[in-house]
């Protein structure tokens, strides 16, 4: 309860919290529901009166630099990734930027894979991302479709145990749904975001899944991701306010609903794994 | 003599009178298990039925388009149709076995086959296909499919070797079928929706087709009517909705969720009315009236056989219990959802049960609900009840949409949320249920305990 004291003593003293979304190209990139993840986190933003601003970017239009706090990049039909994957060259440098400074970003499957050094075709082509994760991607003829489970990295439970704030905290893993069949190697030094413990993950093979670059993550949950895992979104809300305000302590939600369906997806996952 | 066939057919056969007895509802089994004697017996069985077939394919609206063309064209021809519900090759088994004599010879003289994307291909291969109708693609079970564009593709090579006495249906307004009509011999009909109070300018769903099918530049859309069926032009090859041969235009849509349009076919135009909403079956109708005019009815039959139309289980369908209503509308995937949900917009007071499952059939993959706008429905809903084995999904959805939601009217037993949503249910107050495809058996189950309903797989 310390902890609920000390986030409204923050607002007794008249600071009020904004935060600022960038989603990117949403038009192209909105294949799998993944928008679901957007309207998490405004809902969760607004329960707790934090100004929060959403601001779609797609191609051809320019990356404003100093606005954002944290970006969302979602999946899409590998047509669309393809024109977003050229466009995306010209925004790189910016978006690298604003995460050496701090900035939170969430993507998923095409645009996770878009952030990695390269996209390998069945066919052998090379196609550039722009190695924002020091990893790569290699098409394969297996398509990896299913219910994903994971447990989160060690550090980074520590870190959504911190955030998430409730005392009872009923799990630190997360839950999803892959549907890719590119599959994902890290370097050595990237950090993956869970070990995998029902489902395929980056690549079905080193029991991987997601990386970590700073507070950039990448990852083949679809699902929404953040609707039933309150926690981690209420872990990037956190890492996105904390680059403005410092550590911040959130108002607790009454998340019920949301840790049922998390609970449940579980049981199904585990029941056909 | 065929062994083979005759093996095939008599242990079809005998499996169907097994179930028959049995009261089972396994429609597809006979077929499967003819089909493992003889691989062939669809293709062998369908040679002997002399108009060939009417194949009607797409993601939304093929159960609903196959029914209107069945009772348009029953006075005329001895039709064999899977109308019990599998569309796959074993569905097709099952009902020709179901109209053959044990030497293979078929009491039929025109088939409509409702045909799954995925199986189209086969479908034409083996069918001896006349007339095919393509209404749209749409994405569904991703999980199942692939995307969009995989299937597209598979449709197009599938179309490539048509002969030229085959008509080919398409739906001018999807530029994803529409594309289809640059590859084949066949003769082409073109339909589609000519009405600026429909058409907007801006879109309102998901957009399934974002570039030009033909060469990925960009489409540009004067208006849309539906996801992305609409008026589009390619700014880079040109490529754009082709003339309609047939259209709707002047569509009203009334609150009792009949609809009235001016169909018009070729020179005529004649005013008609049916007891289908939304304009997701504005299309269908216009697709069942270019397959009438294809086999020579006369609009006036075309408008008579619609009018006379009654919904098929799920597909909007009303049941009575006491002086209670039900209502059905399947939901299966976001643009069929997002259309179910612009038409309950219409309402007020709504209340609704939503019930979700993640079976193979329904897709495995639930994340489509986040793509649909519930967000419509929230300030329109009395009372909301939620079921399904993904209740708890569909709850946070729900929840993320604003509306008011108690989590004690979340009921993962199907049985109990009809029984929950009925019982609070007002005199003469109606109660909406939206299920995705394998719920609909469950909740036609449980509603036969209150009413007699007609049992779907007897229609």
């Amino acid at each position: 309860m310390a902890q609920t004291v000390e986030g409204l003593n923050l607002k007794l003293k008249g600071q009020k919290f904004s935060l600022n979304i960038c989603h990117l190209y949403p038009d192209l990139m909105d294949t799998y529901g993944d928008k679901g993840n957007i309207l998490a986190i405004i809902y969760r933003c607004q329960k707790r009166g934090i100004d929060v601003s959403l601001e779609e970017v797609s191609v051809n239009q320019p990356l404003t630099t100093n606005i954002y706090d944290l970006f969302f990049f979602g999946g899409g039909q590998d047509q669309a990734q393809s024109i977003v994957g050229e466009d995306l060259l010209k925004k790189s440098d910016v978006l690298k930027k604003y995460i050496d400074s701090g900035s939170a970003l969430l993507s998923i499957c095409g645009g996770y894979q878009l952030l990695q050094k390269y996209f390998q075709t069945k066919e052998g082509q090379k196609i550039p991302g722009i190695g924002l994760f020091d990893a790569y991607t290699i098409g394969s003829n297996d398509r990896m479709i299913q219910n994903l489970l994971i447990e989160t990295d060690g550090s980074l439970q520590t870190q959504i145990e911190s955030a998430y704030p409730s005392n009872d905290l009923p799990s630190t893993s997360l839950i999803g749904f892959e549907n890719h069949s590119g599959k994902t190697y890290l370097g050595k030094s990237l950090k993956p975001l869970g070990s995998v413990l029902a489902g395929s993950g980056n690549n079905g093979e080193d029991s991987t899944e997601g990386a970590i670059y700073k507070n950039a993550f990448g990852c083949y949950l679809h699902g929404s991701l953040l609707p039933k895992n309150p926690h981690f979104a209420d872990f990037l809300i956190a890492k996105a306010l904390e680059k403005n305000y410092g550590p911040v302590n959130l108002e607790p939600l009454d998340d019920e609903i949301e840790w049922q369906a998390h609970n449940k997806a579980v049981e199904l996952t585990r029941a056909s794994s | 003599m065929d062994l083979r066939q005759y093996l095939a057919l008599a242990i079809g056969k005998l499996a169907q009178f097994m179930l028959k007895i049995s009261g089972s509802g396994a429609t597809a089994a006979p077929g499967l298990i003819a089909l493992k004697i003889d691989p062939n017996l669809v293709k062998k069985l369908s040679s002997k039925i002399p108009q060939g077939s009417i194949i009607i394919s797409g993601t939304n609206g093929k159960t609903t388009t196959a029914r209107l063309i069945f009772d348009m064209l029953s006075k005329n021809y001895a039709i064999v149709h899977n109308r019990q519900g599998s569309n796959l090759m074993r569905g097709i088994a099952s009902a020709l076995i179901s109209k053959a004599n044990p030497t293979g010879n078929i009491k039929a003289d025109l088939a409509v086959w409702e045909i799954d994307e995925a199986t189209l291909p086969q479908a034409i291969d083996s069918t001896n296909p006349k007339t095919i109708v393509l209404l749209n693609l749409f994405r569904d079970q991703l999980d199942r499919y692939g995307e969009v564009e995989i299937t597209r593709k598979k449709w197009q090579e599938a179309l490539t070797n048509l002969p030229k006495e085959t008509t080919l249906i398409l739906n001018a307004d999807d530029p994803g079928i529409a594309s289809l009509s640059k590859i084949t011999k066949a003769k082409m009909v073109t339909f589609g929706i000519k009405d600026h109070k429909i058409s907007r300018g801006n879109q309102t769903g998901v957009l399934d087709i974002k570039s030009c099918p033909i060469c990925q530049g960009k489409l540009d859309y004067k208006s849309y009517t539906l996801g992305h069926l609409g008026e589009y032009l390619c700014t880079k090859c040109g490529f754009k909705k082709p003339n309609l041969q047939l259209f709707a235009s002047d569509i009203d849509q009334a609150k009792d969720f009949s609809t009235s349009m001016n169909l018009v076919l070729g020179a005529k135009k004649i005013k008609i009315k049916y007891k289908l909403p939304g304009i997701y079956n504005a299309y269908n109708i216009l697709a069942s009236a270019a397959v009438g005019q294809t086999y020579a009815l006369s609009p006036k039959d075309i408008a008579k056989s619609t009018e006379n139309f009654s919904p098929v289980f799920g597909r909007f369908q009303s049941v009575q219990i006491g002086n209670k209503s039900v209502l059905i509308f399947l939901i299966k995937n976001p643009t069929g959802a997002n259309e179910v949900v612009k038409v309950l917009s219409q309402q007020s007071a709504l209340n609704l049960l939503v019930i979700l499952n993640d079976n193979f059939a329904d897709g495995r993959d639930v994340s489509w609900i986040w793509d649909t706008k519930w967000e419509a429905l929230s300030q329109k809903t009395k009372k909301l009840t939620i079921s399904g084995t993904r209740a708890w999904d569909m709850a946070t959805r729900l929840k993320y949409a604003n509306f008011n939601l108690s989590k004690n009217n979340v009921y993962e037993q199907i049985e109990t949320s009809i029984e929950a949503a009925t019982t609070a249910l007002s005199n003469n107050d109606t109660l909406v249920i939206l299920p995705t495809y394998t719920a609909l058996m469950p909740v036609e189950k449980s509603l036969s305990k209150y009413t007699k309903i007609v049992k779907w797989h007897k229609q």
